[in-house]
């Protein structure tokens, strides 16, 4: 790491070498018998970088809409308009808080605390980098996809508790819909979870580290990945209703679906869960397919640019730019395509992409087993 | 739609699609749900409200209930003068003013039996067109937005800010422009307008196929709206179905040719049917494509108008006005052809009054509207959406 | 099994060209339109891109035929009432009091050069309620009535929307009402018409 070119080569090594010294000597850190070094280690991504990288996905989703519809979007809070998300959390708090009279009140207010805190538990065993991560799982990537599902109760709790008829008939949709695209999105990974042969989070971007960057990504050392990747991603989209999936919340069949009745900071939270749980699949679809935290440049001779672009702070870098990626690619879909009926929904589900995931299971195995 | 229940809860439901969509409730005790769609909701268009019976997803009947836009359209024409009716005709369908307008004008010149300069007729059906691709716009987009995509639907009212301009350069109003009056028009065009006119119409030709190709060509959009909502054209004809609607059942039926008011008989254009190529003939699609082919018929006979058009020097469009119009006794009923299918008004004169006696006006929507209990019978939630859409109802005609 | 696949490739290829016109206008944001209005030659030339305009600061110009605020201007009103009359939906309300003939002078001609026979001490058009017909402004004799290109005239209580435009005083108008009955009372016997016409009704009638 000592030749030439100095200046692009110093900064990522204070980058990584330090931090990773840093990240280290922090989690030796204990105060008052409490591991307090590791509890921020595990914050900062949480708290800093999720909140505020989810806050600011809301407000991408308004630009990115605006843009594709030949609109300006938010222009007025701050410049360009970017503290609109803040101003409208501010709104939201300030909101009365209304839980109607003939609502279920116990299902009611747990159904968004339920969704907040499935699609925020999964935070925990997402590496954003060498450093920072929850908890390295042995098992992390069932957990996630396991505890991404979770949902499906907050939606059921809310629709079902706040007595509406339109919020029911979202909650009953989206518990059909996200139970049954957990199959194909579960085989789609086991393909994943078969070309690495394990489970751990940190062990997938482990083993797809190397010096040629994104050849030695999942996606491309696998001539049959793209199908589990494709298949994934699609599902991916029916699991956390976002368009054309979105039927639970279909704005123009249902009103809102099963959030009708949710207002101020419950609405907010629920808004939030969707965001957190599109930005969970994205990272999820990235880790197993795409390399998670590791730089997808790579070295060409004596200009060593992936070893320059790693390290604890890029691999942060790296893995939110990959899952904002996938979250432009979902704002994308959804402002282009119109949404499924129910009964095509689970045609595509059964008689499409559950057939597909299969062979790609049986081919991805084949190939790792007879031709690797 | 039959049933082949055992008892009472339990029911076999096939619905007219047939083996694709059955429902079976052996052993559970079910009952239909009544679930009321509007007036507030996102996707009645306005104000209508359904009351619909539904088991699960399944919506067994629906019933509209009318009547939240009334607003006495009626009487208040039997309140004021013959030419004062012109602004209340404006908001019946308030996405098509001149084409209410132009409906009304010729039945009261009807009535009257008086000759309309020939300029003035050109600029009559030059604005009614432009105002028919406005609403037509206004239909396609909400249609798009009603199946859930919402970027075809600001594609659509971004061209139609550009109509609506040209519209309110013309007559002074961007939505209630009270400029087809009886006996002529306001205001002669404004200089320069038949040259952004043409703009208007090389500008829009590209949009239309970025639109087909966005929205209409799209497989989900296809999958949304094919076989959805069919009517044949025995029963379409039956309910008194007309425009597209009528059209996009397979009925060769425009006013424009079979009633060839104003200079329509001169302009070349073709009626727009479905080919049933990408739409089975008579489904939501169907209605779809007729109104995106009629938007390119209308810029065809845009482009027709603004070259028969007669040129005159210090042209007064309100010379053929009469001064003051006392009909003689008699009625009539005059019809044209909308956006949204015929608009007619039948008006009766006493002889004595500047004011109808009694003023009906038969509304292109209301009659379509009619059918959808029958369309909708053994829909889906999502289907009855795309039925409604597919209608194109605006409730300001519908309630009046 | 062939149109399954065809379903899937029919889904796949329209779906990503519909992709690829949502990416087209997501790049072409760099462009905005300009605020010129449809009266502008160039308007269509500039309508490429993002089609916003953030109203309070930027708006599309009204075309000089522009019909919003009905305006009138009352040196020039005879007070013939016709605009009354023809009103739909009667937001205009009009009272006139007779010229006296000493005052003639003082009330003075329209700038057309007609004699104006009438004071017009209450002139209100409630623009709240006017739609904007233009058909008062149609049948005005003089033209003083008018629609401008005024759009947005929004107020926050609803009284501030009724526009009065009457050009005499409480006093005054009080002042002249007596005239008027002094000069009615003094006159000579009224000529032998079957029916004394109206004291506001002009020569014309409706």
């Amino acid at each position: 790491m000592n030749t030439g070119l100095l200046l692009p080569n110093s900064f990522p090594f204070v980058m990584s070498t330090s931090l990773n010294a840093w990240s280290d000597a922090l989690s030796d850190l204990y105060l008052l018998g409490l591991p307090l070094g590791l509890v921020i280690i595990a914050a900062i991504p949480l708290v800093f970088i999720a909140l505020y990288a989810l806050t600011y996905g809301v407000y991408g989703e308004r630009k990115i809409s605006a843009f594709m519809q030949d609109r300006l979007g938010p222009m007025e809070v701050g410049k360009w308009g970017i503290l609109q998300t803040l101003a409208d959390i501010l709104k939201l708090l300030q909101k009365e808080d209304i839980v109607n009279k003939s609502a279920d009140k116990f299902l009611f207010v747990i159904g968004p605390g339920v969704l907040f805190v499935g699609s925020f538990l999964a935070f925990a065993v997402l590496p954003f980098g060498p450093a920072f991560i929850g908890a390295d799982l042995n098992v992390g990537l069932f957990y996630a996809i396991g505890i991404v599902a979770l949902e499906v109760v907050g939606i059921l709790a809310a629709g079902w508790g706040s007595n509406n008829k339109w919020a029911l008939y979202g909650a009953i949709r989206s518990v059909a819909q996200i139970v049954s695209y957990e199959i194909p999105a579960a085989i789609a990974i086991l393909c994943g979870a078969m070309m690495a042969g394990t489970l751990s989070m940190q062990q997938f971007n482990l083993l797809q580290e190397g010096p040629y960057g994104f050849v030695h990504f999942y996606l491309f050392q696998n001539p049959i990945a793209w199908l589990p990747f494709i298949i994934y991603f699609i599902a991916s989209l029916a699991e956390t209703n976002r368009a054309p999936f979105d039927i639970p919340e279909a704005e123009s069949e249902l009103v809102a679906g099963y959030f009708t009745e949710y207002t101020g900071m419950k609405f907010a939270v629920i808004f939030l869960a969707e965001y957190g749980s599109m930005f969970m699949v994205s990272a999820i679809i990235s880790i197993v397919f795409l390399g998670g935290w590791n730089s997808p440049l790579p070295n060409i001779g004596s200009v060593a640019l992936n070893d320059w672009t790693s390290g604890p702070v890029w691999g942060a870098f790296w893995i939110i730019m990959k899952g904002f990626f996938f979250i432009f690619i979902q704002m994308w879909l959804r402002w282009t395509l119109p949404r499924l009926r129910v009964d095509q929904l689970m045609h595509l589900c059964w008689k499409v992409l559950t057939p597909f995931a299969f062979v790609a299971f049986v081919l991805v195995a084949v190939w790792e087993i007879y031709v690797k | 739609m039959q049933e082949l229940g055992t008892s009472e809860h339990s029911s076999l439901r096939v619905t007219p699609q047939g083996k694709d969509r059955v429902l079976i409730e052996k052993d559970l005790s079910s009952e239909e749900m009544v679930l009321n769609m509007g007036p507030q909701h996102p996707s009645t268009h306005g104000v209508l409200r359904l009351e619909c019976k539904t088991d699960g997803e399944v919506v067994i009947e629906a019933e509209p209930y009318l009547g939240y836009l009334h607003r006495c359209f009626e009487k208040y024409a039997e309140k004021v003068d013959y030419p004062a009716v012109v602004p209340f005709v404006d908001r019946m369908d308030y996405l098509a003013s001149m084409n209410n307008d132009l409906a009304y004008c010729i039945t009261v010149e009807k009535l009257l039996d008086i000759e309309i300069p020939r300029r003035v007729e050109f600029i009559r059906v030059l604005v009614s067109e432009l105002n028919r691709i406005a609403s037509h716009l206004v239909a396609i987009g909400t249609y798009a937005i009603d199946l859930g995509a919402f970027t075809p639907f600001l594609f659509c009212f971004r061209d139609r800010e550009h109509i609506l301009g040209l519209l309110e350069w013309a007559s002074g109003a961007r939505m209630l422009y009270n400029y087809i009056l009886i006996g002529g028009v306001a205001e002669d065009l404004p200089e320069g307008f038949m040259e952004r006119t043409r703009e208007f119409v090389t500008y829009f030709r590209p949009k239309a196929v970025e639109l087909q190709k966005l929205l209409t060509e799209n497989e989900i959009f296809v999958k949304r709206t094919k076989g959805v909502g069919m009517m044949p054209a025995d029963v379409a004809i039956n309910y008194g179905w007309s425009g597209p609607m009528l059209r996009g059942s397979g009925v060769d039926w425009d006013l424009r040719k079979i009633d060839g008011y104003s200079v329509y008989p001169e302009l070349d254009f073709k009626v727009c049917l479905p080919d049933g190529k990408l739409s089975d003939i008579g489904d939501s699609l169907s209605r779809h494509l007729v109104r995106a082919m009629e938007m390119e018929e209308s810029l065809s006979i845009i482009e027709q108008c603004l070259d028969m058009m007669p040129r005159e020097d210090g042209f007064n469009p309100r010379a053929a006005i009469p001064k003051r119009i006392r009909p003689k006794a008699g009625e009539v009923y005059g019809r044209a052809e909308n956006p949204r299918g015929e608009l007619g008004f039948y008006i009766q004169s006493d002889g004595k009054s500047t004011s109808p006696l009694r003023c009906k006006a038969r509304s292109s929507c209301f009659v379509n509207l009619s059918a959808m209990k029958e369309l909708s019978m053994g829909q889906l939630i999502p289907d009855l959406v795309a039925i409604i859409g597919s209608i194109d109802i605006v409730l300001g005609e519908v309630d009046r | 099994m062939s149109e399954y696949f065809r379903d899937i490739g029919n889904s796949v290829t329209t779906i990503l060209t519909g992709m690829g016109i949502t990416l087209r206008h997501f790049f072409n944001a760099v462009k905005r339109k300009g605020d010129a209005g449809i009266d502008d030659d160039n308007y269509f030339a500039q309508v490429d891109g993002l089609a916003t305009l953030q109203y309070p600061k930027e708006a599309i110009p009204t075309p000089e035929t522009g019909r919003y605020r009905l305006y009138c201007d009352i040196s020039d009103c005879i007070g013939c009432k016709q605009c009354e009359r023809a009103c739909p939906i009667d937001c205009i309300i009009i009272e006139t009091v007779k010229v006296t003939k000493d005052d003639l002078d003082v009330c003075g001609k329209t700038s057309g050069g007609q004699q104006k026979r009438f004071w017009v001490p209450v002139f209100d058009i409630d623009v709240a309620q006017c739609m904007t017909c233009g058909i008062c402004v149609a049948v005005c004799p003089t033209e003083c009535l008018y629609h401008t290109q005024v759009s947005d005239f929004s107020e926050f209580r609803r009284e501030n929307m009724i526009y009065h435009f009457g050009n005499l005083s409480k006093l005054e108008t009080e002042a002249k009402k007596k005239k008027a009955e002094e000069e009615k009372k003094a006159a000579p016997k009224p000529k032998p018409k079957p029916k004394p016409a109206p004291e506001v009704q002009p020569a014309e009638g409706g």
